[in-house]
């Protein structure tokens, strides 16, 4: 059998999603605004909902400079330094 | 009749089974095949040429090598792929952006310098169409890096509602012979004695028929309209975009004494209209974004002018296709604030 080379990088597996908590009570929650039109209201309701269902330690609001990119290195440190939870709007 | 080598089917199903592909069949990567890739480029298999987004898996010389061997290029096309490689893992061009969008965009390469000329890269008729093994296979060759090191599946990173078919392959030569002009490199910097690719984060070209044009105050009007359009007719601060002149169309403003200069400021200053017209709402949804509609106390009867393009320079003009037709064709980029910008970078051979 002849021998076919590898086209991928084999390291580069696609990242596993983190464990879900049983419960938002208690957690720091972070909602994080992409700068998508109208992703605010998406959050603005959600963060209504969190308060309204659950006792969250704290809900954060956050927002990437520009949807077309990655968020700044800075800003993703800052949210997992200080999140239990994220939760990323995307809108239009 | 020859019996069909199982080995052969085997390979070009089990690569398309494991998602690998483009659809298409792929030429299976032997190492011999690759070897000889890399070994016609003169650089080692090991060389870390770039991380690519948004997975940032690691492209060597020999990953390289491997997808361009799938995509069916000949060896001495390597050097070319490598390069635009480079360039579209450049922070400036934002492959993360460009390939997990819900957008149409697919890396466009465009060759310049006499490169060309070897390798047989088509600039002149059909010059985005089919039939040229170099144009064809170097282009997929990128999109298959950006889909195996980047991870752009389609479906699974890739959002494209609707992508295009410049996502198989999408390679054009300027037809730097038919132009009046320096060539696009040249303009950026280059010499002409060296080889080049410019990458653009690229939607589909959109025709231009200006078949009765047979001067400048002809011709502008008529492209700047079908420019006017790119995204939406509503849509503005636009980035880098392509406009390739036939070697007709370029003549008549070479002719004319028209500098490329003169052509990117004509088309900047004919596309721009007041905020009044702009104002999401008045003839359809689309509009300015609230943070521009904000810095005026009434946008409805505001007369302050808002440009298409950010600048005259984001307009590139090359000049490509065949010498009969006065036919053009607009290419939009990717460009929303922050997004993805036009990239150059040497073919080192």
């Amino acid at each position: 059998m002849t021998e076919y080379l590898d086209p991928t990088d084999s390291v580069a597996v696609p990242r596993k999603t983190a464990p879900r908590p049983a419960s938002l009570d208690g957690k720091v929650v972070t909602l994080l605004d992409i700068s998508k039109a109208q992703g605010n209201h998406l959050l603005d309701r959600l963060e209504e909902l969190l308060r309204e269902r659950a006792t969250p330690k704290a809900i954060i609001r956050k927002k990437k400079p520009t949807f077309a990119r990655p968020a700044p290195d800075a800003l993703r440190q800052e949210i997992v330094s200080a999140t239990d939870v994220v939760v990323e709007g995307l809108a239009d | 009749m020859s019996p069909v080598d199982p080995d052969l089917v085997h390979a070009i199903e089990s690569l398309y089974a494991r998602g690998v592909t483009d659809g298409l069949p792929v030429v299976p990567p032997t190492r011999a095949l690759v070897d000889r890739a890399v070994a016609a480029c003169g650089r080692e298999a090991g060389e870390l040429v770039a991380l690519v987004p948004p997975n940032y898996g690691r492209a060597t010389v020999e990953k390289i090598a491997i997808n361009a061997v799938m995509a069916g290029c000949r060896p001495e096309y390597l050097p070319v792929v490598i390069a635009a490689v480079e360039a579209v893992c450049d922070e400036a061009f934002d492959l993360h952006g460009v390939s997990a969008t819900t957008n149409a965009p697919s890396p466009l390469v465009i060759v310049n310098g006499p490169i060309r000329g070897p390798l047989e890269i088509n600039s002149g008729a059909g010059v985005f169409g089919s039939g040229w093994r170099a144009n064809a296979t170097i282009g997929r060759a990128v999109r298959l890096v950006c889909v195996n090191l980047g991870g752009a599946r389609p479906g699974v990173v890739s959002m494209s509602t609707l992508a295009h078919p410049g996502r198989y392959t999408y390679c054009i030569g300027e037809h730097e012979e038919a132009s009046p002009w320096e060539s696009l490199a040249v303009e950026h910097g280059f010499a002409p004695e060296q080889s080049t690719v410019a990458l653009l984060a690229a939607d589909a070209p959109l025709g231009v028929y200006a078949q009765r044009s047979r001067t400048p105050e002809d011709l502008l009007p008529t492209l700047a309209a079908s420019m006017a359009v790119i995204s939406h007719h509503k849509m503005t601060h636009w980035g880098d975009t392509l406009v390739v002149l036939s070697p007709e169309h370029a003549k008549i403003l070479g002719d004319a004494g028209w500098k490329k200069a003169d052509v990117r400021r004509w088309l900047h200053e004919r596309l721009q209209w007041p905020v009044c017209e702009l104002v999401p709402g008045h003839n359809g949804g689309e509009g300015l974004p609230e943070h521009v509609l904000a810095k005026f106390a009434h946008p409805a009867a505001e007369r302050a002018m808002i440009p298409k393009f950010r600048s005259p320079e984001n307009i590139k003009l090359v000049v490509a296709g065949g010498t009969a037709g006065r036919f053009s064709a607009i290419v939009p980029g990717w460009t929303f604030s922050k997004g993805s910008n036009l990239v150059f970078r040497r073919v080192l051979s």
